[in-house]
């Protein structure tokens, strides 16, 4: 038995999924979360049940890539339940896509979400009414608690084995302005609104769209959002992992190298420098940048991330920053790719979907390497920079995001067309859900653990045999002259070599050159721009293609080389 | 009177008319915001966004989207 998931943007689809599956999709408070598809086995009875979480949609006709997913799985037929999500606040709305659906003539149940949200707004709704007139079996839950999916693993059975196609009592126009006029017909015979006083979150509403009161306000959350990650990052460097790290941990490598004789393995494996970030070993460097150094951040980050996801804050920030975005050839919503970007690449890549033409998504691609260092290049640079004063931190992460705004500047100029509109749906504010943040720190921080720390141990393993075989030395050479052209150490051109397998890795590299600050400053800023690392190389091909990627890759290699060469003459003059 | 969204007063209004290709039309349609339908303007930004409320839900609409719905105030 195949069940698809559809209904609305930012319904509930994605938790209703996880909570029928036992996987964990990532559902968060703005439209747009999922842009693939997600499919999950379960069992209802004696039905062997696959079921699929799909991108959202308002009609079978989008427009972007992620609802163009959608309505073709939709249109495609090729399954055999579907499972349509309606939000309870906004019953009229999703009604459309319903009818839509119920054209179909594919067996179909209803599942209300937000039925917590609606009692409190307000909004009473007669299901068994509604389920009579469109003659639909209605669901009501509260996805995120899981109330009331008993019901419908109780009596699904049943339904699939009934396995009738609803044989329309209910006559739906093909035209889309009599769909309306029938929908508005049916929610004034199945809903009630009362005027209830405006909670605590409505007010909150009104602060952040007011155009004068929204923006001081949107100041005010990046900057403690900022300030909340690297506390929450720092503390727990410096008060939990360093500590453990260096009182536990070493003496028990120290301790089992001694038993160790072969030198040339022993430099690979432990090595005999005490500081653990200039040592280079597998397991001392090796585990200290992804666990110590790395990790923390990705924690902090991932937190504060989620929080803001969740209460719904991210499409008012579109909103704010739209008139700027425009001038850089996107509109406001291509901001949350670059806030994704923030903590890896590759989700921040999978959700240009949301954005709908080719030049868009160049622009946006190009801004996301060049504009945003993901966490642990961001993670890694707070701890080369941790002893020189923090101006000059800023220092660099204003230059790096300057030279963004002005290569896409460049773009917006160089690229035919103009920036579509932008058209978003925002969600009313949610009060975030503890359970729910903690799922999805957790697949995040799985995900890192999974996929980073091996790359890292692999990272420094490489560049051991790359410094044994004196191939370091070998690249510097060779890269001397163009070094000096473009105001870098020669000495770190091994370092560039390798910096796209693992930018944080590289990062990090530049700590045992005992290089001046005017040199980290201008490494650090090429290594964070010069090439997107190789996980994201491959993710950006598969989404934008061959020649698209290319592009993008010369065009940001040329832009981190030409501003290095500029970061260099002007850091000549302050430091 | 007639007046483009962007340029109305804020309050309840009647969309008279969508300019716009069939895409765009399409698009406003399917999230209740048609030729007849009933927008409440709740904020707007001086170069767009406008914010308007429609059936249920907030809806934010760039500036070329709100030059080409035109409205008139509900009386
Ligand atoms: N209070 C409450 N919140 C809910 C309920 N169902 C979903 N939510 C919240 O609604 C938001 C959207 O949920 P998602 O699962 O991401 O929605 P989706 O339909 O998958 O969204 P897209 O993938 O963007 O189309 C999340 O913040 C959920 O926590 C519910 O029954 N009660
Ligand atoms: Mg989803």
């Amino acid at each position: 038995m195949k069940i698809i998931l559809v209904g609305n943007p930012n319904v509930g689809k994605s938790i209703v999924f996880s909570y029928l599956t036992g996987y964990s999709a990532i559902s968060s408070n703005y439209p747009g979360t999922t842009v693939d598809i997600l499919k999950g086995k379960t069992k209802f009875g004696s039905f062997e049940c696959e079921i699929i979480d799909i991108p959202g949609c308002y009609s079978l006709e989008g427009e972007s890539v992620a609802e163009k997913v959608a309505s073709e799985i939709i249109n495609s037929k090729n399954y055999d339940f579907i499972f349509n999500v309606v939000d309870s606040n906004n019953l009229e709305r999703n009604l459309f896509l319903t009818l839509e659906l119920m054209e179909l003539k594919k067996p179909m149940i209803i599942i209300m979400t937000k039925a917590d949200i609606a009692r409190n707004k307000g909004i009473d709704i007669d299901y068994k009414k509604l389920s009579e007139i469109l003659n639909i079996k209605i669901f009501p839950v509260i996805a995120t608690v899981g109330v009331g999916f008993d019901n419908i693993k109780n009596q699904i059975e049943d339904i699939f084995s009934s396995k009738k196609i609803l044989e329309n009592s209910l006559n739906i126009p093909k035209d889309s302005l009599e769909k309306w006029k029938l929908i508005g017909d049916i929610s004034r015979k199945v809903q009630k609104i009362v005027h209830k006083h405006p909670s605590i979150l409505e007010e909150l509403e009104e602060i952040t769209t007011t155009p004068s009161t929204a923006i001081p306000f949107a100041f005010l959350v990046v900057f403690i959002s900022f300030y909340l990650i690297r506390f929450i990052g720092e503390s727990l460097i410096a008060y939990f992992l360093d500590p453990l790290f260096n009182n536990y941990y070493m003496p028990l490598v120290e301790r089992f190298s001694s038993y160790f004789k072969d030198a040339f393995l022993k430099n690979i494996i432990f090595s005999n420098n005490i500081n653990p970030l200039e040592g280079f070993s597998v397991l001392t460097t090796g585990l200290y940048i992804p666990f110590v150094v790395v990790l923390p951040y990705v924690f902090s980050f991932y937190f504060v991330l989620t929080i803001l996801e969740d209460i719904g804050y991210l499409p008012r920030l579109a909103i704010i920053l739209d008139r700027f975005s425009h001038k850089i050839g996107l509109h406001g919503y291509g901001t949350i790719p670059m806030i994704m970007g923030m903590g890896c690449k590759v989700p921040g890549i999978f959700s240009l979907r949301i954005l709908e033409t080719e030049r868009e998504k160049i622009i946006a691609a190009s801004l996301l390497f060049l504009i945003s260092p993901c966490v642990p290049q961001t993670a890694m640079i707070f701890s080369l920079f941790a002893k020189y004063p923090f101006i000059y931190m800023f220092l660099l992460f204003a230059y790096i995001v300057l030279v963004g705004i002005i290569a896409s500047f460049v773009l917006n100029r160089i690229l035919k067309g103009d920036s579509s509109d932008l058209f978003i749906e925002i969600p009313p504010y949610h009060m975030p859900v503890f359970k729910n943040i903690f799922l999805k720190i957790k697949v995040r921080i799985t995900q890192f653990i999974l996929e980073a720390v091996p790359l890292v141990i692999f990272g420094i393993f490489i560049i051991n045999i790359l410094s044994i075989l004196n191939i370091v030395d070998f690249l510097s050479k060779i890269f001397s002259k163009l070094s000096i052209i473009f105001s870098l150490p020669s000495k770190t051109a091994s370092i560039f070599m390798i910096g796209f397998l693992k930018k944080d890795v590289a990062i990090s590299l530049l700590i045992p050159f005992n290089l001046s600050l005017k040199e980290i400053l201008v490494s650090s800023f090429f290594l964070v721009t010069y090439l997107p690392c190789l996980a994201s190389i491959f993710v950006l091909l598969k989404e934008l293609g061959k020649k698209t990627t290319i592009f993008v890759i010369f065009f940001n290699l040329f832009i981190s080389l030409f501003f290095t060469k500029i970061f260099w003459i002007i850091l000549s003059f302050i430091i | 009177m007639a007046v483009k969204l962007i340029d109305s007063n804020f309050g309840k209004l009647r969309i008279i008319k969508i300019i716009g290709n069939k895409s765009l039309v399409k698009k406003l349609f399917s999230l209740g915001i048609y030729e007849g339908g009933e927008i409440e303007k709740k904020f707007s930004y001086k170069k767009g966004p406008v914010i308007v409320k429609v059936l249920n839900s907030t809806v934010a609409l760039g500036k070329n989207m709100a030059e080409k719905i035109i409205v008139e105030e509900e009386k």
